[in-house]
């Protein structure tokens, strides 16, 4: 229904809000007058009665005299029969909704109002934050519309010459995670289907080390764990039905379709992460990264049920991750990493199984970089992608070992070979450079201008060897970060900002704690983050951040160790190459795993 | 959930409270010794300085107190492991 609407900004000056509103209440339908600014209340009401409206919204910028000159106006249209005739709503940078709540107005916004906010408020109906494509936010596809083919014909052939090679070696070997992960998916289906696992559970049981080994013998848990309860469940489920009712979050890109924004959680309890995990859904972060604790990547096998762990990293079970899928909205994407440990084949397998939409695995980094043997990693790493493959998941090549100091061409050349038998099984993956300031670039002083150029060139370094989806991370801007949280989020940001500008299609981030570490990421910090990005993406748009010309020869030179390296891998094979550090060495601060080393079994012995 | 009218602050706390502010102080050992005092003045044990920056006259300083550490407690009637 038509509202007629009189506004009035009550400041010598500033009028820009209520104009920007004017024009949202008259694309509406609805009929205004806009009155000049600085008159007295008086004319306002006066104005008000004569124009026989039904709303009167002011606004109000200048900090002084705020309380006096609002309770003024009510009185006199208190006074004037005004009052009890229309709806008095009041806005601007000095207003308070405590403020114009005492003052007796209907509604009070402050800064950040919008004018949908406004309309909402005239029309007399609920307003939820609803922006640009947040209103229709589904879960996006980030592989969709890539093709995979090779730019560079010589890397695609170095490629297949090596995977082929690896296909062979990998075709009749096995390991305790790949028997495990078949058993689980056993449990799994016995269990669904009312069956009996208990046996399958005891074969499981035998596979394991560790804290996993003793709960499948005896029941305990690791001091440090213990099971959540029922009661803890119920009020967190609560907690969770209350942040989904305020509505669907902003749109962190204001309706560009990238890139995608991601953060990890995984302070170690299932509850605070899910509390964590609805607030960055809150503030628009688009997917959420599941980070499991390092213990657990070098145990043979996972613990069962709803666990909280007292300690960094959140543990991996069927349940906990099962509960955290449902704690999602239906548009927020979940990853969980497979990227390193002895349980990578079950990990894909479980992320599968509770709806996971992403995984991350990664031969070379974990067995560099990630404590576990290459061999070992190989094999299960080549399963994992089976899962990934078989469950429709696609997933991220993360290469953390430049964090190790691995240059980025030897951590280049170990991506696209695990990325070149995810495709070979069928797989669907995702590049992931890092966007950081690694020991490569310190040493060689590659970012000692700027941090845009040597970034820009990882992209396009890739982009001239194939197309492929590309995923920085993992956080953004990694080692440019401090205990300043201004710093840190700016830091950030603008990591985010170059991702847009060079086109790539999600960024993970950090929280403003990243480089905090004397306790756990506080749920402020994480907003930090995501706030900072919003403010970076609405500051650069659609316009470019432009490299220098140095960008292209650091990408060229890129290019070019990625050739070097996979020839030389060629020569000794993919797994004896990890070794024998042709993808990265001691000296590169790159050193083979050797948790697992010596379990990989061959053909006689597999059961997957 | 509690209603608002019943509920305290501190118990409607996710995780920690951050105070950030600037003290004049010599050193930044002062502006820390000077945080961490005031956190405890507010009857907080589980302190902690997140940032500081001593220059000119004094530091900019960040101080959190933990309510919550996860796996020990959390806001939904968790206890300690």
């Amino acid at each position: 229904m038509t509202k007629r609407v009189l506004l009035a900004p009550i400041d010598p000056v500033h009028d820009v809000g209520l104009k920007m509103i004017n024009r949202g209440l008259k694309e509406a339908g609805h009929e205004t007058v806009l009155l000049p600014p600085d008159l007295p209340p008086e004319e306002i009401v006066e104005a008000a009665i004569r124009e026989n409206v039904d709303c009167v919204l002011l606004s109000r910028t200048l900090g002084y005299d705020v309380a006096e000159h609002t309770a003024r106006f009510v009185d006199i249209a208190e006074a004037a029969g005004l009052r009890q005739k229309v709806k008095l709503g009041i806005g601007g940078m000095a207003i308070r909704p405590e403020l114009g709540a005492e003052m007796g107005f209907d509604g009070a916004f402050g800064p950040g109002t919008t004018v949908a906010q406004a309309i909402a408020f005239v029309e007399g109906r609920p307003f939820h934050e609803i922006t640009g494509i947040g209103a229709e936010r589904t879960r996006p596809d980030i592989t969709e519309g890539f093709t995979y083919s090779y730019r560079h014909p010589e890397i695609e052939r170095l490629l297949d010459k090596l995977v082929d090679q690896f296909m062979e070696w990998v075709a009749d070997r096995s390991s305790p995670a790949v028997q495990r992960a078949a058993l689980r998916k056993q449990i799994l289906e016995t269990e669904r289907n009312g069956g009996n696992a208990t046996e399958l559970r005891q074969q499981y049981g035998k596979l394991c080390t560790g804290a996993a080994a003793a709960y499948y013998t005896n029941g305990s848990l690791p001091d440090v764990v213990r099971t959540i309860s029922d009661r803890e469940l119920d009020l967190l489920d609560e907690y969770c039905k209350s942040a989904d009712k305020n509505g669907p979050s902003k749109d962190i890109r204001r309706g560009a379709k990238k890139p995608l924004v991601f953060t990890q959680y995984g302070t170690g309890c299932l509850v605070t992460d899910i509390a964590h995990v609805k607030l960055l859904e809150a503030w628009a972060a688009d997917g959420v990264v599941h980070f499991d604790p390092s213990w657990g990547a070098r145990t043979e096998g996972f613990l069962e049920g709803v666990l909280s762990h007292k300690g960094d990293g959140t543990i991996i079970t069927a349940e906990n991750l099962a509960k955290i899928s449902q704690s999602l909205q239906k548009h927020t994407l979940f990853q969980v990493r497979a990227h390193r440990g002895l349980n990578t084949p079950e990990t894909v397998m479980l992320a599968g199984e509770v709806g996971a939409h992403l995984t991350k695995i990664n031969i070379n980094y974990g067995s560099l970089a990630g404590g576990t043997d290459p061999e070992r990693l190989a094999v299960d790493g080549y399963h994992a992608m089976r899962y990934a493959a078989e469950y429709g998941l696609p997933f991220d090549v993360v290469t953390n070992e430049e964090l190790a100091g691995v240059p980025a061409h030897k951590a280049f050349a170990g991506m696209l070979v695990t990325a070149h038998i995810g495709r070979r099984l069928g797989g669907r993956p995702i590049l992931q450079p890092l966007f950081c300031k690694g020991a490569e670039a310190l040493i060689k002083g590659l970012m000692d201008d700027n941090h845009v150029d040597f970034n820009a060139a990882k992209v396009m370094a890739l982009r001239s060897i194939i197309d492929a989806p590309i995923w920085p991370g993992a956080p953004v801007g990694f080692m440019t970060h401090t205990e300043d949280r201004v710093q840190s989020a700016m830091t950030t940001a603008l990591h985010a900002a170059l991702g847009a500008a060079v086109g790539v299609e999600a960024v993970s981030i950090a929280s403003t704690d990243e480089a905090y570490s004397g306790g756990p990421i506080v749920s402020g910090s994480r907003v930090d983050t995501l706030r900072a990005v919003m403010e970076a993406l609405r500051f650069f748009g659609s316009a470019q951040i432009a490299p220098t010309p140095k960008a292209t020869e650091m990408a060229n030179n890129i290019v070019d160790g990625i050739v070097k390296v996979l020839t030389q891998a060629v020569e000794t094979g993919f797994v004896p190459g990890l070794y024998q550090g042709v993808f990265g060495d001691p000296e590169d601060g790159a050193y083979p795993g050797r948790a697992g080393k010596g379990t990989v079994t061959r053909r006689e012995q597999c059961v997957r | 959930m509690e209603s608002t009218e019943k509920r305290q602050p501190l118990n409607a706390l996710l995780d920690g409270l951050d105070i950030e502010t600037f003290f004049m102080c010599r050193d930044e050992a002062e502006g820390r010794s000077l945080m961490l005092a005031l956190l405890n003045q507010l009857g907080f044990s589980d302190v902690d300085i997140v940032f500081i920056e001593h220059r000119g006259p004094g530091a900019r300083v960040r101080g959190r107190a933990y309510l919550h550490r996860p796996g020990a407690s959390h806001p939904f009637g968790g206890q300690c492991a």
